[in-house]
C-alpha cells in the first residue's frame, strides 16, 4: 500500500467565529485514523464546509488546534487533495487535461501523470472520452473526471465537500459506487461533508451528526457494514436500514434542541 | 413548411432580386435626372470606378494596401499595449488604481478629438492615423482584458491552491487562459476600431490611405468614386470580420 505513514487528522477543542460575530463551531474535537472514512452530516449552514476548510488550511485556526498527519494544516500540501460540489473542470483542457492538472501543477512527470490520469479514467468508466471538452460532458461525467482528477493525485487524505451534492439522485448513486471503488482499493483517509444520510452511511466507516449553528459534534456513530459495500445491495440490508434511522434520529434531536433554544 | 436549406434558398433569391431592382431604380433614377448623380452617383459607374480603381490603375488598390498596413500596425501596437497594460494591472492592482483617473479620463474622451494634436505631433500621414486608431483600440483591449483577468471563477482558484500551484503558475494557466475568450472579443472589436481610427485620420490628415482618397473624391464631387471606395471599406470589414471569427473558433473550439 503506498499510504504508509501517519495520514490522521486531529480536530481538539477548535471554536470558530466568523467576521461579524456569528459563531460558527462550538468546541469541536474529532479524531480520524489514517485509512478512515468518515462521513460528516448536518444541516445546512451548521458549519461542515468551515470545519474542512479549516482542516484544508484554507481557513485560519483561531481557537483550538488541528493537526493533519501531525502537522498544521496548510493549504497546497503534497498529503491532501480536495474536493468541492462543482467539478471546477477547465473547460479549454480534455478530460485527460483536467486530470493531469494536479499532478502538472504538484510538477509530476509528464510521463508519470499522464498514465495515471488514464488509469484514473479508466477506473471512473470513461475510457474513450479522454479527449472531450468538458462542454461535451454531462453533469455527472464531469464530476467523474473531477473524482478521476482527485484520486490521481497520490495524497493519502481526501477531504471531499459534498462532491456528489449537485448531482440527480441516479446519477449520485453511480458515483457513490465509483467511491467505493476507488477508496476500496486504496485506502486514503477521507473526510466527506454531506447533507445526504443516505450517502453518509452507504460510504463511511463512521458518520459525525453536526448540530445547527454553532455547529457541535451530536454524534460520532460506528457504521458496521461490511465491506466492499455495493449502492444497490446495501437498500435490502436491514443493518444499514437501522443505521440509517439511527443517524436520522439524531439529526432530529439536534434540530428540535435547537428550535427549543429559539 | 419548407426544409431549412429551401428556406435558405428562397431568402438568397429574394435577396438577388431586391439588389437588382434596387440597383436598376437607382440607375434609373440617376439617369433620367430624378435625383442628381452628383449627390447619389451611378452603379454602373461606381461598379466601373470600383474596377479600374483595383485592376486598371490601381488607385484604390494602393490605398488600400496603405490603409491595411497603418490598420495591422496600430492593432498590433494598440492590442499588444491594452493586453500588456491589463495584465500589469491584474497582477498589481495597486497600478490600476494609480492609473484609473488618466485612463478613465482618456476613455471617456471622445479620442476622435485628439486627432489635431496628432497631425501637431506626428504632421500629415501614416503616424497620425496609426496613432489615432492605437488611441481606440488600446483601451477596448485594455478594459476587456481586465474584464477577463477579474472574471476568473474563483472555485479554480481555490482548487489550484489547494493543489499546491504557486500564484505564478494559477496566473498563467488559469486566470489568463479564463480570460482568453474576453480578451479575444476585444481584440475582434479592436481591429475594426484600428481600421476606423485610420480612416478617421486619413480623411483629416491623410497622404496615401483609402481615408485620405476618400476626402480627396469627395472635395473633387466624385461621387462615383466615393461610393466605390465605401463599397471597398464594407468589403475589408467584412474580411477582416470573418478573419477574426475564423481565428476565434479555433483557439476557443472548447467553448
Amino acid at each position: 500500500m503506498p499510504y504508509g505513514g501517519d495520514a490522521s487528522i486531529r480536530v481538539a477543542r477548535v471554536t470558530h467565529v466568523f467576521p461579524g460575530g456569528l459563531l460558527a463551531l462550538n468546541d469541536v474535537t474529532l479524531q480520524v485514523d489514517g485509512g478512515e472514512f468518515v462521513s460528516i452530516v448536518g444541516p445546512s449552514g451548521c458549519g461542515k464546509t468551515t470545519l474542512l476548510n479549516l482542516i484544508a488550511g484554507l481557513v485560519e485556526v483561531q481557537e483550538g488546534n488541528v493537526a493533519v498527519a501531525n502537522e498544521p494544516p496548510m493549504a497546497g500540501r503534497r498529503d491532501v487533495a480536495y474536493m468541492l460540489a462543482r467539478d471546477c473542470l477547465l473547460p479549454w483542457r480534455s478530460a485527460l487535461g483536467n486530470v493531469m492538472v494536479g499532478g502538472e501543477f504538484r510538477r509530476v512527470p509528464t510521463a508519470e501523470r499522464r498514465k495515471r490520469a488514464h488509469d484514473f479514467l479508466e477506473k471512473v468508466g470513461l475510457r474513450g472520452f479522454e479527449n472531450h471538452y468538458p462542454k461535451a460532458l454531462s453533469h455527472g461525467m464531469r464530476q467523474r473526471v473531477a473524482l478521476a482528477r482527485t484520486f490521481s493525485l497520490d495524497s493519502p487524505i481526501l477531504l471531499m465537500d459534498e462532491p456528489f451534492g449537485a448531482l440527480d439522485a441516479q446519477t449520485k448513486l453511480q458515483l457513490e459506487d465509483a467511491l467505493l471503488g476507488l477508496w476500496g482499493a486504496e485506502r486514503r483517509t477521507v473526510v466527506f461533508i454531506t447533507h445526504d444520510l443516505a450517502e453518509a452511511v452507504t460510504l463511511a466507516d463512521r458518520v459525525i451528526v453536526m448540530s445547527c449553528r454553532p455547529g457541535r459534534i451530536l454524534a460520532d456513530i460506528r457504521v458496521s457494514l461490511e465491506r466492499p459495500r455495493s449502492v444497490r445491495a446495501l437498500q435490502k440490508n436491514p443493518r444499514y436500514h437501522e443505521i440509517y434511522a439511527q443517524v436520522w434520529t439524531k439529526l432530529e434531536e439536534g434540530l428540535s434542541e435547537t428550535n427549543s433554544l429559539t | 413548411m419548407a426544409s431549412p436549406r429551401r428556406q435558405a434558398l428562397i431568402v438568397l433569391a429574394a435577396q438577388i432580386v431586391a439588389l437588382t431592382v434596387f440597383l436598376v431604380v437607382w440607375e434609373w433614377a440617376a439617369r433620367t435626372r430624378l435625383i442628381n448623380p452628383l449627390f447619389i452617383g451611378e452603379p454602373s459607374k461606381i461598379f466601373a470606378y470600383f474596377f479600374d480603381g483595383l485592376f486598371v490603375n490601381g488607385v484604390m488598390l494602393k490605398g488600400a494596401a496603405w490603409t491595411l498596413s497603418e490598420t495591422a500596425v496600430s492593432f498590433l501596437i494598440g492590442s499588444v499595449g491594452g493586453i500588456l497594460f491589463g495584465l500589469l494591472f491584474a497582477v498589481f492592482p495597486a497600478c490600476e488604481k494609480f492609473f484609473d483617473p488618466v485612463l478613465s479620463g482618456l476613455n471617456s474622451l471622445p479620442r476622435i478629438a485628439l486627432a489635431p494634436l496628432f497631425v501637431l505631433w506626428f504632421g500629415i500621414g501614416a503616424a497620425s492615423e496609426i496613432a489615432l486608431g492605437v488611441s481606440l483600440t488600446f483601451f477596448i483591449v485594455l478594459y476587456n482584458t481586465m474584464a477577463g483577468t477579474r472574471g476568473v471563477d474563483s472555485d479554480w482558484l481555490v482548487l489550484s491552491r489547494m493543489l499546491g500551484a504557486s500564484s505564478t503558475t494559477i496566473f498563467f494557466k488559469v486566470t489568463l487562459i479564463s480570460a482568453v475568450p474576453t480578451i479575444f472579443s476585444g481584440l475582434k472589436l479592436g481591429l475594426i476600431v484600428s481600421l476606423l481610427g485610420v480612416i478617421a485620420g486619413g480623411i483629416i490628415a491623410g497622404q496615401h490611405g483609402l481615408g485620405q482618397l476618400l476626402s480627396y473624391l469627395a472635395g473633387t464631387f466624385e461621387t462615383n468614386g466615393v461610393f466605390a471606395v465605401l463599397l471597398l471599406l464594407a468589403i475589408i470589414g467584412a474580411a477582416l470580420t470573418s478573419l477574426m471569427n475564423a481565428v476565434e473558433r479555433h483557439l476557443l473550439r472548447w467553448r
